[in-house]
C-alpha cells in the first residue's frame, strides 16, 4: 500500500514542484546569458532589464528553493491528513505509519530533486562563462594553498546534511501540525506555538550536545591546521547527521501518536 | 455476528458529552436510519466507527474488531461534507478508489457516472457542489462493502435529487450488507428504512423496526420524530 500512497503523493506534489523546479532551471539559463552579456553594450535596453531581473530571480530562487519545497510538503501534509481531504485519507485501509512514511519519502525525493536542481542551476549559470570559471579556479587554488580542503567531500557531506536536516525539519513541522490540529479551535495558531516550542527544545538539546563534542583538531592529535579542519568538519557532520536522525525519529513518533489517538478533523 | 456493536460507548469533547453510554447492535442485511437533530451525536458515532475519533469510554466494534486497517476494508464511508481531492478528475477519483479498495466495482462506477451524466474527464474543482456530492456517493456506493456508513447523504441536495440519490443507494448496495444512514430529513428516507434509531443528546432513545413503530403509534416515523424531538 505504501507504493500506492506514494504514487498519489508524487502525483499531487508534482503538480506544484515540477513547474517550480523547471522555472528555476529556466531562470538559471537566463542568468547564464546575463553573466555572459553583462559587459556588452549592444543589447537592447528591454533585454538588459530582463537578463538583470533573471540574475536577481536566480539568486532569490537559489536561496528560497529549499524553503519553498518544505512549504509545499507541509501544505500537502496539512491538506491531505488534517483538513477535509483527511476524511478520505484516514479511512483508506492503510496504517498511520504508511501514511506518514509516504509523506516523508515523497518529501525526501523532492528535497533530493531540489538539491539536484540547485547543483544543476549553478552548473547552468557558470556553463562556459570564462569570468566565473576563472574566479572559482582561483578560489579553489587559494583554499588548497592553506588547507587539505577536499571540496568534493565537503560538498557531498554538505548536501547529505542538508537533505537529512530537511527531512528532520519536515517531521518537526508535521509533528507540530499534528499536535496543533488536535486542538478544538485556533488549530494553526496552536500549531505555530507548538512548532516554536519544538524548535526551541531542539536548539537547546542541539546546543548541549555540540558543547559536549571535544575539540576535533586536538582530540585527533593532528599536526596541521589543515588536517584539523577536515577532522572537525567530519565530526561536526557526523553529529549533525545523528542529531537529524534522532530528532526526526522523535518527531515521527509524536506525529504518529497524535494522528492515531488525537485526530480532530475540521 | 453483528456487523457493528457499541457497548457503553461515550465520547466527550472537553466538558461536552457528544455520545453518552451508547449500546447498539446492527445485524447484517438491514437499512438503518440513524435519526436525530443537529448536535445529537450522529456524526460522532460514524466518525468513531471509522476510526477518525477514539472513544472516551466504552467500545465500538466492526465485525468484532476495533476500527483499524482491517475494518476499513469492509466499511464504505460517506462523510457529511465534500472532501474529494479537487485536483483529480472524476475518472481519476474512481481509479484512486479502485487502487485502494479491492471490493471496488469500476463498471458499476462507470454506469452510475453515465446515469448522473458526469464527465469523467472533468476536473472535480470545476464541478458544482451537487455534482461533487454525487461523485463522492458514486465512489462510496461502487464498493461491495459489508457496512455502508452514510452521513447526511441527501443533506445538501435539492428534493428532486434526493430521490435519485436514495434510488442509487438502494440499487447498488449488496442486500447482505448493512446500510446506516444518518439524517434529519426523515420524510425523504423513511420509505427505504428497515430499522430506526433515534439519537438524542448522545443517547439512543428509541430503537425499533420502522414497520413496528408505524403500527404501534399509528403514525409515520417522521411524525414520531417530531414528537420525540419537539422543543
Amino acid at each position: 500500500m505504501l507504493g500506492k500512497l506514494m504514487k498519489y503523493e508524487l502525483r499531487a506534489t508534482s503538480r506544484t514542484m515540477l513547474p517550480i523546479l523547471g522555472v528555476m532551471l529556466l531562470v538559471s539559463g537566463l542568468a547564464n546569458l546575463a553573466v555572459r552579456w553583462m559587459n556588452t553594450d549592444r543589447l537592447p535596453a528591454a533585454l538588459s532589464v530582463i537578463l538583470g531581473l533573471s540574475m536577481v530571480a536566480f539568486i532569490l530562487g537559489l536561496i528560497s528553493l529549499g524553503a519553498i519545497t518544505v512549504f509545499v510538503m507541509v501544505a500537502r501534509f496539512r491538506n491531505n491528513l488534517l483538513r477535509s481531504e483527511g476524511y478520505i485519507t484516514h479511512t483508506l485501509p492503510v496504517s498511520v505509519h504508511a501514511q506518514i512514511w509516504s509523506k516523508v519519502l515523497t518529501a525526501a525525493l523532492w528535497y533530493a530533486a531540489a538539491i539536484v536542481t540547485i547543483v544543476l542551476s549553478v552548473v547552468l549559470l557558470v556553463l562556459d562563462v570564462d569570468f566565473i570559471r576563472g574566479l572559482t579556479d582561483a578560489l579553489g587554488d587559494i583554499l588548497r594553498l592553506f588547507t587539505d580542503f577536499n571540496n568534493v567531500e565537503v560538498l557531498v557531506e554538505l548536501l547529505v546534511i542538508l537533505f537529512l536536516e530537511s527531512v528532520a525539519m519536515s517531521l518537526m513541522i508535521f509533528a507540530a501540525l499534528s499536535v496543533g490540529h488536535s486542538f478544538s479551535s485556533r488549530k494553526m495558531l496552536a500549531s505555530v506555538g507548538v512548532f516554536i516550542l519544538f524548535a526551541v527544545l531542539t536548539q537547546v538539546v542541539s546546543g548541549v550536545r555540540v558543547s559536549m563534542v571535544p575539540d576535533a583538531g586536538l582530540a585527533a592529535g593532528t599536526e596541521t591546521a589543515a588536517r584539523g579542519f577536515m577532522e572537525s568538519w567530519r565530526i561536526t557532520c557526523g553529529h549533525l547527521a545523528l542529531g537529524a536522525i534522532v530528532s526526526g525519529g522523535i518527531y515521527y513518533l509524536i506525529t504518529a501518536w497524535f494522528l492515531k489517538n488525537r485526530l480532530n478533523l475540521e | 455476528m453483528p456487523i457493528l456493536t457499541c457497548a457503553g460507548l461515550s465520547k466527550s469533547f472537553g466538558g461536552t458529552k457528544a455520545l453518552d453510554g451508547v449500546d447498539l447492535t446492527l445485524e447484517p442485511g438491514r437499512i438503518v436510519g440513524l435519526l436525530g437533530p443537529n448536535g445529537s451525536g450522529k456524526t460522532t458515532l460514524l466518525k468513531l466507527a471509522n476510526g477518525l475519533l477514539r472513544p472516551s469510554a466504552g467500545k465500538i466494534l466492526i465485525d468484532g474488531k476495533e476500527p483499524g486497517v482491517e475494518t476499513k476494508k469492509i466499511v464504505s464511508y460517506l462523510p457529511d461534507r465534500a472532501c474529494v481531492p479537487d485536483y483529480m478528475t472524476g475518472a481519476q477519483l474512481m481509479a484512486f478508489y479502485g487502487d485502494f479498495y479491492s471490493d471496488f466495482d469500476a463498471s458499476a462506477a462507470k454506469a452510475m457516472m453515465e446515469r448522473f451524466e458526469i464527465d469523467g474527464r472533468a476536473k472535480i474543482k470545476h464541478m458544482s457542489k451537487g455534482t461533487r456530492e454525487k461523485l463522492q456517493l458514486i465512489a462510496v456506493m461502487s464498493r461491495r462493502a459489508r457496512l455502508y456508513l452514510l452521513d447526511e447523504p441527501i443533506g445538501g441536495v435539492d428534493p428532486a435529487a434526493r430521490d435519485v440519490i436514495l434510488g442509487t443507494i438502494i440499487a447498488n448496495y449488496d442486500p447482505s450488507a448493512t446500510v446506516l444512514i444518518s439524517t434529519h430529513l426523515i420524510a425523504d428516507v423513511e420509505r427505504v428504512l428497515d430499522d430506526i434509531l433515534f439519537l438524542k443528546s448522545g443517547k439512543i432513545v428509541l430503537a425499533a423496526p420502522a414497520e413496528e413503530l408505524r403500527e404501534k403509534h399509528g403514525k409515520s416515523v417522521d411524525e414520531i420524530f417530531r414528537e420525540v424531538f419537539r422543543c
